[in-house]
């Protein structure tokens, strides 16, 4: 029996020295977990068995107590658990738990774990989920509601439950999670018509550990209109309505916004000019396209047109020049270059005559300007001498240029006011102009041809043919263009013919003075007429006495051209004071008649000076 | 009209618009004010509100008890080890406190609130003294001497707290007028004041961890039995 004893320690030691039994391997203690905060289980991994039979054993010891116990049950919670009941757990109490593992080779101490039962409380899932489709005005929304897991006594306040939902549709991937506090009931909103959706619940100590979400519940929401995308509806729909008025008013303004966004870009704008015909053609021909009958008109309501845009040309010595831009302009510029004799006139537009000679492009009339200027300067009251000196282009100009229309005349003020000699009256100029302005915008600032006389300028000679002087009564006298007849014939009249009042205003006189052109004779002479209307007398007799210095009644005008001078006026009988007129006048070397002179010696009488001059242009 | 004009005009009514449609959803909340002495046109704290607030109080007591808890025990004690071994002897101990439900439910409601009086009266003076040397010590940052700071006053705060629940719930005739009488430290622990200092700072801050979770729960045992409709 010995050697059997011995041999069969033999054997148990080769076995041991094979390696295939051991003692066993560390067991580890995987987690303890509370439901409810009054028992807790402990769970433990075994380590490997070496090989033989293992017994697992859990001890522990209390807070501060050197005590050793051994777990109280096995089996409640299943294999390597150890389930503490409801007398063997003390909360606030600290465990120490350690798991021995124990075959017949040895045994193993797994490592010893802490636990507080207040800290590892994980309960179960709620219970009783139910998900009903309740209705509201906005649209139906889902009620869930569940009840806490039978165990946890949140009743009497021992323990302390949070909630937390989750949704999703059928066949999304990602939940939505909803914090649900200490509640019991949630509702979710904003459903999608017809959609299946899925509900589950989790519930959580205060301080402890989540639970496992509840098994999931399913509930389908019926179709319905969703009342949002109506509210959204309608605002986009009246948002369109504004936005298509809005387009409607800014298409209808449409000129106005491409006027303000894009102001138009001056540029030459000559009725009936053919670019081609002028390289190809002969100029006669071009600027015979140029005429356009029925211009200047006689109508009231051209002349509010060609009033509207125009250059303004100031000397340069004297001030900046200002040049706006107008349609005449060019025509008259364009005519002037057609007659070869003369540059800067057959302008019959409401440009300066400097103006004119610069778009024209051409120096001389500046040259010329100057000089005019100059000798305007030089001239006071002795219109006589300044015009002796004059250019007759000039003066033809003077004459021509500020009137195809009537009231063309607002340059003349603007080109001869920065003259130091007649900035004394600053006022004239603007009154003339205001007058002129007014003449132009009634028809019956202008006599009828019958009742005055005309200057006609046949055009397409140019103003070679026929020159016009202008007797400046203070510095500068204006003609207006009343319209060109049928036979080319451009129909002047003074500026402040009686017949263009307005108010009484009429101030043409101040500064300002025009007569009426009575013909052209046969010396291509200009025949100017000296004329007060009796109606304009009668209103403001006032006004119109010849001696008054502002007021300028009566000039005779007449116009030299390049070959002869010769001046015709008829002057007509002046209120009041009036004389009889000559019958004939000296044209004044330059072409103009001064009026000036004239107011000097009290007579309705006009002396003219001309000059020949040579050809320009 | 000017292109820009009509830009101005269209999205000035889009901001209507908006505006229009968020300001029929916004919902305002009148808070009433709260009166202590019963004043017109205020709203009385009824038990349940004191209730309310002292769980709450303690509630927040308790978490940052926890965070500083876990801090020390990140920053001093990495092994989980070496914790087990440190004799966690808290000097509130001696109070006797119950360690389960049913012992919970089967003290009487002045007990209880006994106890909990009890626990914050013992606290008071440790957290004050914990606060001051967390606030001299260089390994702490602000943040930690902050939460202290907050520690200390919120226990002298819930006490107050728990003393006008205690008062009106006397007033009510819920509990017996023997509540006030303990309220004095040196009659709860009169031995244990040289104790706590010997307290190393992380086992203080374990104590006082369990022990505010302990004051929260009796605070909720109790509201929940005596006013057991309200959220119980």
């Amino acid at each position: 029996s010995v050697y059997g004893v011995l041999l069969f320690l033999c054997l148990l030691d080769v076995y041991k020295i094979s390696g295939h039994f051991g003692p066993p391997g560390k067991p580890k203690l995987t987690s303890c977990r509370s439901p409810e905060k009054e028992t807790f289980t402990c769970w433990w991994e075994p380590g490997s068995d070496g090989g033989l039979p293992t017994t697992y054993a859990l001890y522990y010891r209390k807070e501060n107590s050197d005590a050793v116990y051994e777990c109280p049950d096995y089996h409640t919670a299943g294999e390597n658990s150890c389930f503490f009941n409801k007398n063997d757990t003390s909360i606030w109490v600290n465990y120490n738990i350690t798991v021995v593992a124990t075959n017949a080779l040895g045994s193993n101490f797994s490592d010893p774990v802490d636990v507080d039962v207040v800290y590892i409380v994980q309960p179960h899932t709620p219970e009783n989920v139910t998900v009903t489709v309740m209705e509201d005005k906005d649209g139906p929304f889902l009620r869930v509601s569940w009840e806490p897991p039978r165990k946890a006594d949140t009743r009497s306040g021992w323990i302390t439950l949070i909630y937390e939902l989750r949704v999703k549709l059928e066949g999304e991937e990602e939940w939505e999670e909803h914090r649900a506090g200490q509640q019991k009931m949630f509702n979710i909103f904003s459903l999608r018509s017809g959609g299946m959706y899925l509900v589950q619940v989790r519930c959580k100590p205060d301080h402890g550990f989540w639970s496992e979400w509840s098994s999931t519940t399913y509930i389908k929401v019926p179709d319905y209109f969703p009342r949002e995308t109506s509210v959204w509806i309608l605002i986009a729909v009246f948002s369109a309505f504004i936005f298509f008025i809005l387009t409607w008013i800014l298409n209808l303004k449409s000129n106005s916004v491409k006027h303000c966004l894009l102001p138009p870009v001056p540029g030459p704008k000559i009725k009936g000019f053919d670019k081609q015909l002028l390289k190809n053609g002969r100029s006669e021909e071009v600027f015979s396209a140029l005429v356009v009958p029925g211009f200047p008109p006689t109508t009231s309501s051209d002349c509010e047109d060609l009033l509207v845009e125009y250059l303004e040309v100031y000397t340069p010595e004297e001030q900046e020049l200002i040049l706006e831009e107008g349609k005449d302009l060019q025509e008259g510029c364009l005519k002037s270059k057609g007659s070869p004799s003369d540059s800067d006139s057959g302008r019959g537009s409401c440009d300066s005559h400097t103006l004119l000679m610069e778009k024209c492009g051409e120096g001389e009339g500046k040259e010329e300007k100057h000089q005019e200027r100059a000798q305007k300067g030089k001239r006071q009251q002795k219109h006589q001498t300044g015009w002796e000196e004059g250019d007759v282009s000039h003066t033809r100009e003077d004459v021509l240029s500020p009137d195809m229309s009537e009231g063309r005349v607002k340059t003349w003020p603007s080109v001869f006011s920065p003259l130091p000699q007649y900035s004394s009256r600053p006022l004239d100029h603007q009154g003339s102009l205001e007058t002129a302005r007014q003449l132009c915008l009634s028809d019956s600032l202008f006599p009828p041809p019958s009742t005055s006389s005309h200057l006609s300028y046949n055009a397409k000679e140019g103003l070679a043919a026929s020159g016009l002087q202008l007797p400046g009564f203070r510095s500068t006298e204006y003609v207006e263009v009343q319209r060109v007849n049928q036979e080319d014939m451009v129909i002047l009249q003074p500026l402040f013919s009686s017949s263009c009042q307005r108010d009484g205003h009429l101030q043409i006189g101040q500064g300002e003075d025009y007569s009426k052109v009575k013909g052209v004779d046969s010396g291509n002479m200009l025949l100017l007429q000296r004329e007060v209307e009796v109606k304009r007398e009668e209103e403001d007799g006032d006004r119109y006495s010849c001696d008054i210095q502002d007021r300028v009644t009566e000039s005779c005008y007449t116009t030299s051209t390049a070959a002869s001078s010769q001046v015709t006026g008829k002057p007509t009988s002046c209120a009041g004071t009036a004389m009889p007129v000559q019958e004939e006048m000296v044209l004044a070397a330059n072409g103009y008649v001064d009026a000036a002179t004239i107011r000097q010696q009290e007579m309705c009488q006009v002396r003219v000076e001309t000059k020949t001059h040579s050809n320009k242009g | 009209l000017p292109s820009s004009f009509l830009c101005v005009t269209v999205s000035a009514v889009w901001v209507g618009l908006v505006c229009l449609l968020f300001y029929s959803r916004l919902v305002r909340v009148g808070a009433a004010p709260i009166c202590t002495n019963g004043q017109a046109g205020c709203h009385i704290l009824s038990l349940a509100d004191l209730f309310d607030r002292v769980i709450q109080h303690s509630a927040r007591m308790h978490g940052i008890s926890s965070d500083l808890h876990s801090e020390f025990e990140q920053y001093f004690f990495p092994s989980k080890n070496h914790i087990g071994r440190v004799n966690r002897i808290c000097h509130t101990s001696t109070i006797l406190t119950p360690n389960g439900k049913e012992n919970a439910q089967r003290l009487a409601r002045e007990e209880l609130t006994e106890v909990i009086l009890k626990l914050l009266v013992a606290w008071r003076d440790p957290l004050w003294h914990f606060q001051q040397s967390i606030a001299h010590h260089h390994d702490f940052n602000n943040f930690s001497s902050n939460k202290a700071l907050e520690m200390s006053d919120m226990v002298h705060e819930l006490r107050k707290g728990v003393e006008k629940v205690a008062e009106k719930m006397q007033m009510l005739g819920i509990i017996s007028n023997s509540v006030n009488s303990l309220t004095s430290p040196e009659a709860l622990i009169p031995s244990d004041r040289a104790e706590w200092r010997l307290m190393k700072d992380y086992v203080l801050l374990y104590c006082f961890r369990r022990d505010s979770n302990k004051v929260q729960n009796y605070l909720k045992i109790l509201k929940c039995r005596i006013i057991p409709q309200h959220e119980c």
